[in-house]
């Protein structure tokens, strides 16, 4: 195990933003704390880093203990949300900074730091100025600076949140094919759960300074451990007596199938190739007054004529992913 | 190490800029009336009364100038004046980025206090301060250092009055600094000093260059904390502006102006060499 958190804690004044959390994070993996705004997820990252102390507990990196180590001592690469680059030193002067503080010889430098450009396609830029690049550019720039220390695990806190929706498509591509490569310890804070789907091995769930799950995209997709965790990882709609995601509820037209249960359609939305319903059910089944949401593909609800104000039967699809529905949030 | 690639290159970087590029000028009809009335204030002010100095001072020719300006106790005050106007500029930046650091860094009892106590020599009329200087560092001293009437109280007037000109451009630069750029530095390796040399530094630099900028050119004019402290002894402790105002009292202006024109030309050309030692450090990295 690359990086091993056992029982920590920390708090700001009464407020638990970890509470006695423990994670193994595999070596070589590209790993993902996923979570809500204020879970806690950054500030485990920022303790890994030793940018913050926990309170209690320890970090151990490739077999050092480095609980008590400074931020120097860790050798770990961090990369922040807003990019931190150096302003007053060109893009080729950023990457070099950590090498020429372990006083490395200038030609390795130069060799490496053309290397490190070339690797993020910056290599034309090399003596600009960060204000003279786009934030993709600069948060590339700042990958590299942190890559150049060839650090044991490399960290990522939000990398993707301050650029538009468009670069950061790419831009995760892209770093799940540069690890593929690179192949160091990757661990990548965001409370995007697509983003995190996408890329990363594993996914660790922290919400409320606690660990929900632990797993990869499709267990935790396939088998939430919590309402919490399935919520999050996707729409959820409830149906009779379970919560399940809305395209696992299956549509009829006709009455019949063991379970189903009638409704109305009160909405019909169409977004792209999907369609959308929400249906009002008839009666009342353990105590499920909200609507249900369904989503099917559009030739699916074309084939079943469906129409704002039809009548429909619903059941759960087969093999769908259910959890018990608990009383009134 | 192979390279991974972007299919679709991103929003393409903004180009370098260049001194040519852009129109020559931004003025429209407003802001020309505003550059209008900056500039006939300017001049009503400052460089009106600048050229008459230099005006008086030619009068009485190219000898009569050397000559005021040789003589040897106009010298004495020059170099006193300039010398001591230098060390506490010295004293100013590493003191007063020093003050600003712990004004913004650092969270103790009485730091609202002391924040607003740093202006008081401001506000204080420089004439009080001497004597509050002379009180505390002069005969029968409480503190058993009397140093009146010498060099070190031209030293401690000027410190004095100019102690603010550095925190106050520092601090705010200092307030507004990125921690995460900290952060980064020390997660690549830097320890705290590197980090002070080669990332604070530079963002601080144009501050603590302006701020010392101003508290040089405050020392060189300084009159009121210095009468009352300094003696004013002819060759001793005789400062500039004292020896340009027993000029005027003698009815010798034009000695006056020519002593003034050479001050203006120290002050401009140490603040000059302030923006170029700045610039020096704000790219160096």
């Amino acid at each position: 195990m690359s990086i091993e958190v056992t029982n920590v804690t920390k708090k700001y004044g009464d407020f638990y933003a970890l509470d006695d959390v423990s994670v193994s994070l595999p070596t070589g993996q590209l790993t993902a704390l996923l979570g809500p705004s204020g879970g806690g997820k950054s500030t485990l990252l920022r303790i890994i880093a030793g940018l913050d102390t926990a309170d209690s507990g320890t970090v151990a990196i490739e077999g050092t203990n480095a609980t008590r180590l400074p931020p120097q001592k860790r050798n770990v690469g961090f990369v922040f949300q807003h990019y931190a680059v150096f302003k007053h030193m060109t893009v080729a002067k950023n990457v070099a900074f950590g090498l020429e503080i372990r006083k490395t010889p200038k030609a390795e430098v130069r060799r490496r730091v053309d290397e490190l450009l070339e690797l993020v396609h910056l290599s034309q830029f090399a003596d600009r100025l960060p204000s003279q690049l786009s934030g993709g550019q600069r948060q590339r720039m700042a990958l590299a600076r942190a890559l150049a220390v060839e650090p044991t695990v490399l960290l990522l806190d939000e990398p993707f949140g301050a650029l538009d929706a468009k670069v950061r498509k790419e831009l995760r591509e892209w770093l799940r094919r540069l690890h593929d490569e690179v192949h160091v310890t990757t661990v990548f804070v965001t409370h995007d759960q697509e983003e995190a789907m996408e890329v990363a091995d594993e996914i660790v769930v922290i919400n409320q300074g606690r660990v929900e799950q632990v797993g990869s995209p499709d267990e935790l997709y396939d088998e939430p451990a919590s309402d919490f965790v399935m919520g999050f990882l996707g729409e959820v709609t409830r149906l009779g007596p379970v919560r399940l995601r809305p395209h696992d509820v299956e549509v009829g037209v006709t009455p019949g199938r063991a379970g189903a249960i009638p409704g109305t359609i009160t909405r019909l939305l169409r977004v792209g190739f999907e369609v959308r319903l929400q249906v009002e059910l008839d009666r009342e089944l353990g105590g499920g007054a909200d609507p249900v949401s369904v989503v099917l593909s559009r030739s699916h609800a074309r084939s079943l004529d469906l129409e704002l104000g039809s009548k429909v039967w619903l059941t759960a699809a087969v093999g769908a992913v259910t959890v018990p529905a608990m009383v009134a949030v | 190490m192979a390279t991974a690639t972007l299919d679709a290159p991103e929003v393409t970087a903004r180009p370098t800029p260049t001194r040519r590029a852009g129109p020559r000028t931004t003025l429209t009809a407003g802001s020309s009336l505003g550059l209008g009335v900056a500039v006939t204030w300017f001049s009503l002010l400052v460089l009106i009364p600048l050229t008459a100095i230099v005006v008086t001072s030619a009068e009485r020719g190219w000898s009569g100038y050397v000559d005021t300006i040789t003589n040897p106790q106009t010298m004495a005050a020059i170099r006193l004046t300039v010398g001591q106007s230098l060390l506490v500029t010295g004293i100013n930046v590493v003191m007063g980025t020093l003050i600003a650091w712990v004004l913004v860094r650092d969270r103790f009892w009485g730091k609202a206090v002391l924040d607003v106590v740093i202006d008081i020599p401001f506000a204080l009329p420089t004439i009080v301060a001497g004597l509050v200087l002379l009180g505390l560092y002069g005969q029968g001293s409480p503190l058993g250092l009397d140093w009146a009437y010498t060099e070190r109280a031209v030293m401690l007037a000027l410190a004095f009055v100019t102690l603010p000109f550095v925190v106050r451009t520092v601090q705010p630069v200092l307030g507004e600094l990125d921690h995460d750029v900290e952060e980064a530095a020390a997660s690549l390796g830097a320890k705290r000093l590197t980090i002070f040399r080669r990332i604070i530094l530079p963002s601080l630099a144009p501050a603590i260059a302006a701020g010392a900028a101003l508290s040089f050119a405050r020392a060189i004019a300084e009159y009121g904390s210095l009468v009352l402290l300094s003696g004013n002894k002819p060759f001793s402790t005789e400062v500039v502006s004292v020896r340009v105002l027993s000029f005027i009292e003698n009815g010798s202006t034009a000695s006056a102006a020519a002593v003034a024109s050479l001050m203006l030309a120290v002050a401009l050309f140490v603040i000059v060499v302030l923006d170029i030692v700045q610039r020096r450090v704000s790219r160096r990295g």
